[in-house]
């Protein structure tokens, strides 16, 4: 019993020094306001009206919840009103209808939107961009739509009247602590290693993939949680409004959340909030207007809205987080500590045999690859060199999984090695890098390397993230030391907190280098590391790559630059028409 | 007037007016690859800009269809939405597209439609309006309906579906035969290499984008007579247009009008149509397009295009 309370003891304690370790002004600024808000109602003047302020917060859990959609993947969603209005009529027939209790509809109404969501996300996430956003644009109407066509739903003009198990201020605090819990949340998520993966996803889909980025799964996981998120706002906010309307979750709720998130900083676990307070300041000011004027100020609103989203957009996307960050840019030190020597391979046998036999590619009537044989030894660098169209890309693709091959088998270590996408070959240990440089911009350069380190994470879900579970902790911090290991083999670890669209081209290309090394493959694939490079970063970039090799990696190298390669490979074949057309 | 003759007429007139539109989506998807959110706002506000020059914010009526006032309030609307559209482009969309961000240009075209919306709540406050018909049809026949040979049809319903069988042809004349169509659709399939072989790429987008609003306006007169138009008509007229559009996947000018004409003939259908006295009812009458077209999305599925590496 002792021993059970005493390692309770130190994982509660564990769990208060990375909480204070993370501790900054931004945490301390959060709960002060959070403080003071919450504090509100009790010496409020009486113009503020807590049951506005407690509407509004509702939308700003909604659109926190969609800055995981529009933010962090990149998703264009015009649905978001959509799963607002299913929690909401979800809630409207379940108490007016079904007789339930309030307090009881709501956690059925959260299940319910992210069902839909869900139902939803699986279609629409496999959707180029542009249909995606045609596509929840429609689901967005059919919501509204069918609210208004079947007054069961909706309660028809007259609305279901929806009791509420709580009072104005009640809901006012009830909102305040969910939009905080969300945006911590949303913060948590956004510098974990599955937000990392998400936002790197977003930047380069292609790229990510090559390091063992799941992208559909990811981003139905965010999609759904977004919708889940707004479907509790829904849920809420019609038992604070106490009828249902089938007007009040339409496409013009959509379009607000979708401003209010980019007004804010689509990229910012703040910008949801910051963009509907943005939006409430709107309301006063047309509100103020129409008092002077002595006229309505329902129209006038949604125009300034409207008004002020065309000026955002004009600018150039540029919310107010942004700009509030451009003003004075903060560096974070990457709070690392020297770390151990991680990155060993798992099974750390000094890389993996390759053996490619009679690989056979075909495109139309071209032979890309023509019965192409390799083999590569445990812990060896074969150079693979030849003119263009030789098909050394082709092979190189074939290895990694992005192409189907016609013919051939691959064995690694003498077992049958049938990847059929760059993800599942990246799983099994081989890795590729694109010929292209494709680093993921926004990120940090240590971000980039996550990207790769985070790839056989086991503790890095969503729920167990959120949870702080310790075991998901220890991880993170595995997979940071691993990241920063692979930025010091490739000698980046200077730029750790440099966003990668600022480094050179070459150390981009470093950068590259490190993510994938960081992902810990057993075999590497390198198309044209050199591409780029001066004679300095030449003798730079060998050295890397033997460190690589001594940490237990095989590689093969595509290069165009001979006498960088025959200094560094241990053999290399010349590659003709689809095949090996000489031994060196 | 029988069931099915009404079922066929209602649906014609409705139809003409959203396959209008879903040429016009196709016209502009073909020739920037953007889905224009805006575009039915955009024939809105055409129609409210000529009613507004013709007798500012009171009731017109049909008398007013030989004014000179409304002659010029066409070309004012022609001249303010053909302005706005190129506007839109140089002012908002086109930093957007130029860095390939989806989100930017669809909260682009979105925002400008909820601001005309907004625009026009401000200003029109009654339910519905009358555009006046500049083509006197309900004088023709019996209230604008003749019958020839047996076959019985709506005069005005003719008149959209030619003009929509017109500028579909028009739409495909323009993207394929002239210099400037074929220019777009180079820099809709790759930029860098249209401006590399000297295409003016914002020249010809921004007078696309300038296109698309002098065919809203022509939409607007062709199809507002129909009926009493309110603020909203418009915007339902879009997405109707955009169904049609996607029925089709923006294929040809001329297979979206198509598909236009039979939405309206299936909307009908739906909300009037008895099979042995049980049918559908009005409810469903435009749930029902709107989930067929979300599922034909799932199905078509791969709509993703491949990645560079």
């Amino acid at each position: 019993m002792t021993a059970v309370a005493g390692q309770t003891w130190a994982a509660v304690r564990d769990a208060a020094r990375d909480a204070r370790r993370a501790w900054g002004p931004t945490q301390t600024a959060g709960v002060c306001v959070v403080g003071v808000a919450a504090a509100l109602p009790w010496f409020a003047p009486d113009w503020v009206h807590i049951d506005e302020l407690a509407g509004w917060l509702y939308l700003a859990l909604a659109a926190t919840g969609l800055v995981v959609t529009v933010g962090l993947a990149g998703l264009p969603s015009l649905g978001q009103g959509a799963f607002m209005g299913i929690g909401a009529f979800a809630t409207g027939l379940l108490v007016a209808r079904a007789g339930w209790p309030a307090e009881a509809a709501v956690p059925l109404a959260f299940v319910v939107s992210l069902v839909a969501g869900i139902l939803a996300g699986a279609v629409v996430v496999r959707l180029a961009p542009l249909f995606l956003a045609v596509s929840t644009w429609i689901l967005t109407w059919l919501v509204v739509l069918v609210a208004l066509a079947f007054p069961g739903v909706s309660g028809g003009a007259q609305g279901y009247v929806v009791d509420s198990f709580l009072g104005t201020t009640g809901h006012y605090e009830l909102a305040l602590v969910l939009t905080a819990l969300a945006v911590a949340a949303v913060s948590a998520l956004r510098r974990s290693s599955i937000g990392i993966r998400l936002r790197a996803t977003r930047d380069r889909a292609a790229a990510a993939a090559t390091l063992g980025v799941r992208r559909d799964r990811l981003l139905l996981g965010a999609f759904a949680a977004s919708a889940a998120v707004a479907g509790l706002a829904g849920s809420l906010a019609v038992q604070l409004q106490g009828v249902t309307d089938p007007n009040a979750f339409g496409p013009s709720v959509s379009f607000k959340l979708l401003v209010a998130v980019l007004v804010g900083g689509a990229s910012y676990a703040c910008g949801g909030i910051v963009g509907v307070a943005v939006l409430g300041v709107i309301a006063l000011v047309a509100r103020l207007w129409a008092l002077l004027q002595a006229g309505s100020s329902t129209g006038v609103q949604p125009m300034l809205a409207a008004v002020l989203l065309l000026v955002v957009i004009g600018l150039g996307e540029v919310g107010v987080i942004p700009l509030l960050a451009r003003l004075r840019r903060r560096v974070i030190p990457a709070a690392l500590e020297a770390s151990p020597a991680h990155g060993r391979p798992r099974g750390g046998d000094g890389g993996a045999a390759l053996a490619a036999r009679g690989l056979l590619k075909r495109y139309g009537g071209v032979e890309a690859l023509a019965g192409l044989d390799l083999a590569v030894a445990p812990g060896e660098v074969l150079g693979l060199v030849g003119a263009n169209g030789s098909g050394k890309t082709t092979a190189l693709r074939a290895l990694a999984g992005a192409v189907a091959l016609d013919a051939g088998e691959i064995l690694i270590d003498g077992r049958r090695f049938d990847a059929t996408s760059p993800v599942q070959a990246a799983e099994a240990g081989v890795v590729r890098t694109l010929q292209r440089t494709s680093t993921f911009g926004s990120l940090t350069a240590l971000e980039n390397a996550i990207v790769g380190a985070s790839l056989h994470s086991q503790a890095g879900g969503a729920l167990r993230v959120l949870a702080a579970t310790p075991k998901s902790r220890a991880e993170a911090r595995e997979i940071r030391a691993q990241a920063f290991d692979a930025l010091r083999v490739v000698r980046l670890d200077e730029a750790a907190d440099d966003p990668a669209e600022r480094l050179d081209g070459f150390r981009q290309r470093l950068l590259m280098l490190a993510a994938a090394f960081a992902a810990r493959p057993r075999l590497l694939l390198l198309d044209e590391p050199s591409a780029g490079a001066t004679v300095a970063d030449l003798g730079h970039l060998g050295e890397t790559i033997r460190e690589i090799r001594a940490r237990g990696v095989s590689l093969v190298v595509v290069e165009h630059n001979l006498p960088f390669v025959r200094g560094l490979a241990d053999r290399v074949v010349v590659m003709a028409d689809g095949s090996a057309a000489l031994l060196d | 007037m029988d069931l099915t003759l009404q079922i066929v007429l209602s649906g014609l007139a409705a139809g003409s007016v959203y396959g209008l539109l879903a040429v016009g989506y196709t016209f502009v998807y073909r020739l920037t690859g953007i889905v224009h959110f805006a575009l039915g706002d955009l024939v809105g506000l055409g129609v409210f800009v000529a009613l507004f020059v013709t007798a500012g914010r009171g009731a017109v009526t049909q008398d007013s269809a030989t004014s000179w006032r409304f002659a010029v309030g066409i070309l004012v609307a022609l001249a303010v939405v053909v302005a706005l559209g190129a506007w839109s482009y140089f002012g908002l969309i086109q930093q957007h597209i130029a860095r390939g961000s989806t989100v930017g240009w669809v909260a682009a075209t979105v925002a400008i439609a909820f601001a005309i919306q907004s625009l026009l709540n401000v200003v029109f406050t009654q339910p519905a309006y009358v555009f006046p018909d500049p083509i006197p049809f309900h004088d023709a026949g019996r209230d604008g309906i003749v019958t020839v040979a047996g076959a019985t049809f709506q005069l005005r319903s003719l008149f959209v579906i030619g003009l929509g069988i017109a500028l579909a042809a028009i739409a495909t004349y323009v993207t394929r035969r002239t210099r400037f169509g074929r220019g777009l659709q180079a820099i809709a399939e790759d930029v860098d290499g249209a401006q590399m072989v000297g295409v003016p790429f914002d020249r010809y987008v921004g007078l696309a984008f300038g296109l698309v609003g002098a065919l809203a306006v022509v939409i607007a007169v062709a199809a507002a007579p129909s009926g009493p138009f309110s603020v909203t008509t418009g915007t339902l007229y879009g997405l109707k247009g955009l169904v049609a559009a996607l029925l089709v996947g923006f294929a040809a000018p001329g297979w979206a009008f198509v598909a236009g004409l039979a939405l309206g003939f299936v909307e009908s259908l739906i909300a009037s149509g008895r099979i042995s006295g049980h049918g559908l009812g009005p409810s469903y009458r435009e749930i029902l397009p709107l989930a067929f077209v979300f599922l034909l999305l799932a199905l078509r599925g791969r709509v993703r295009t491949p990645e560079l590496e």
